[in-house]
């Protein structure tokens, strides 16, 4: 068991460079905290991964096979799965045809037992007393729980989770925060992008920090946070260094 | 999810083609019995445009283009190789099958209008080949204009109403299965998003692909049936493109993506046109025109799909 290790990777929009020689490496059970400032390349990064795009360098392994340039479909029946910034449910259908979608065409499951693993992920993520509503009709904090479902139905033993706790109130945040370290505790590696620090703070096993597409730290939550150029990443030089006219 | 509602619309579904197949025994009328025959096959025209653009997503606007493979298909075969016509009908599903294959690999992977236009393209392409290939050449297979004449059949409207009913039977019998089918659940996610659908595991290139065939292959049938009904097929008639569009129309007007879609809309428009245009033979094309601007203006979803939305309601 390798888990995920990306090597180099670079991807470039022409003559931006939206990620840099970015290299990590997931370990199996753990929970990776990204963060990083709007822009620093983190979707970009995750899309790289799950083969959305195929990085303009660089080499992706899960479970030490190379990944890189697979279709998003093929990575998803390996085992990772990702969640949408930006949720993207299937309207039309309802919640649990949603996620069973994922246990059918990741997990190659057969429709009963599709069925099944279906309503044990939605009884996971606490999704049961919206199964059989329509996507679009639930509120934002279930959506965001059902995008959590959807990959979990895949069957995925790593999850990449984009922004999945965005839109979410203090509280709601506490209650995804139980999920998420059931679900890690189930025997699966995550890696989060986050921007609400207390949240990323809390979970995470280690933590990476990328700025204008590169790493600039990577380390223990305490020691990230402190580092001098994640502080600079985010909140700039300190006042009294800037040369005020 | 199959719901109770899912299984009343199967029983009646299934009631109603049972009482069909003896139709030809009761109706004494030949006009009677050729409007319902006309009738089911545009029902199963419109399902297998259905299959793939009503479920993905991905408007297809050269449909017409197997349709006119399987009547040339079967023309052929049994002008210049004396094939029976059963053997001759399956030969030109099938031939209309590996031909959407080698064309929906490249074209369906463009997107929105873009298909759109591959897919009218090729209808067009394939009507000047069998214009002009002969000339071409200095053969004599397809025609050209002079067009085919099929061996005359000898046989009775009874016998294509039993030819076109188990085909059209078999298409929404198909709508059923991927209603509630994983091959279903992968079509319907690609309609929302693909990328999603792709992230989901869902394989969507195979996917479309097995609509796109399947579309053609029933197609194919279609068009083959037509061919030995009609006896004469010329390629600005088989590959007319207003097949297309009466096919995207009725099932826009009844709704797309459902299983009483096709049913609904077909049967709607077909019965409009024969009624309006036996009585209003100068204006009615003016008529329909606009019942149907006023449908799709009332039920932009179709009859079926607006009614789904605004009553709430889940069924197929």
């Amino acid at each position: 068991m390798a888990g995920l290790k990306c090597d180099k990777i670079s991807m470039k929009f022409g003559a931006l460079s939206a990620v840099q020689m970015v290299s990590f490496s997931l370990n199996p059970g753990e929970i990776l905290g990204m963060i990083g400032p709007n822009g620093a390349g983190k979707t970009t990064l995750f899309n790289c991964i799950i083969g959305i795009l195929k990085p303009t360098s660089g080499k992706i392994y899960l479970n030490d096979k190379d990944i890189t340039g697979m279709k998003p479909h093929k990575i998803c029946r390996m085992g990772m799965a990702k969640t949408s910034q930006i949720m993207q449910p299937f309207m039309a259908m309802t919640v649990f045809e949603n996620v069973l979608v994922g246990a059918l065409h990741g997990a190659q499951l057969k429709m009963a037992k599709a069925r099944t693993e279906t309503e044990k992920v939605m009884e996971l993520v606490q999704l049961t007393e919206h199964a059989d509503k329509l996507s679009n009709s639930i509120p934002v904090p279930a959506r965001r729980r059902l995008e959590l479902a959807r990959a979990l139905a895949s069957g995925a033993n790593i999850l990449l989770l984009d922004e999945n706790m965005a839109g979410l109130n203090p509280h709601e945040i506490d209650e995804a925060l139980v999920i998420l370290k059931k679900i890690r505790d189930s025997g699966k590696s995550l890696i989060v992008v986050e921007h609400i620090m207390r949240a990323v703070m809390g979970i995470s096993d280690r933590i990476i920090a990328l700025n204008y597409g590169a790493k600039i730290a990577e380390g223990f939550p305490e020691e990230v946070v402190n580092n001098e150029a994640v502080i600079k990443a985010y909140l700039g030089e300190k006042l009294s260094s800037l040369k005020v006219a | 999810m199959k719901s109770r509602a899912d299984r009343i619309i199967l029983l009646l579904f299934l009631l109603v083609s049972a009482g069909l197949f003896f139709v030809p025994g009761f109706v004494e009328s030949e006009y009677l019995l050729r409007l319902i025959t006309v009738v089911i096959f545009w029902v199963g025209i419109a399902g297998c445009w259905n299959i793939m653009s009503g479920y993905t997503g991905y408007i297809d606007f050269g449909p017409v283009v197997y349709f006119g493979i399987g009547s040339y298909v079967n023309a052929i075969a049994m002008t210049k190789y004396s094939l029976a016509f059963f053997p001759s009908l399956f030969l030109s599903g099938v031939l209309a099958a590996v031909v959407a294959l080698i064309i929906g690999i490249p074209t369906l992977r463009l997107k929105g209008a873009y298909f759109a236009i591959a897919t009218f393209a090729f209808a067009e392409a394939m009507k000047q080949i069998t214009l002009e290939f002969d000339r071409t050449f200095k053969v004599s297979f397809f025609q050209g204009s002079d067009g085919i004449t099929l061996p005359i059949s000898g046989h009775d409207n009874a016998f294509f109403f039993y030819c076109i009913l188990p085909v059209t039977f078999l298409v929404m019998l198909t709508h059923y299965f991927i209603e509630h089918s994983k091959f279903g659940y992968g079509l319907k996610a690609i309609k929302e998003t693909e990328i999603g659908a792709e992230i989901s595991g869902v394989n969507t290139t195979a996917i479309k692909l097995r609509a796109y065939i399947t579309s053609a292959f029933f197609l194919g049938l279609f068009g083959a049936i037509e061919a030995y009904w009609i006896t004469y097929i010329t390629p600005s008639e088989v590959f007319n493109v207003q097949k297309t569009v009466q096919m995207v129309i009725m099932t826009l007007l009844g709704g797309m993506g459902t299983f009483l879609g096709p049913i609904v809309g077909a049967a709607f428009l077909t019965l409009l046109s024969e009624s309006l245009g036996t009585r209003f033979v100068e204006y009615y094309l003016i008529m329909i025109g606009a019942i149907i601007i006023v449908a799709i203006l009332i039920m932009p979803s179709g009859i079926i799909g607006t009614l789904k939305i605004r009553k709430r309601l889940r069924f197929i």
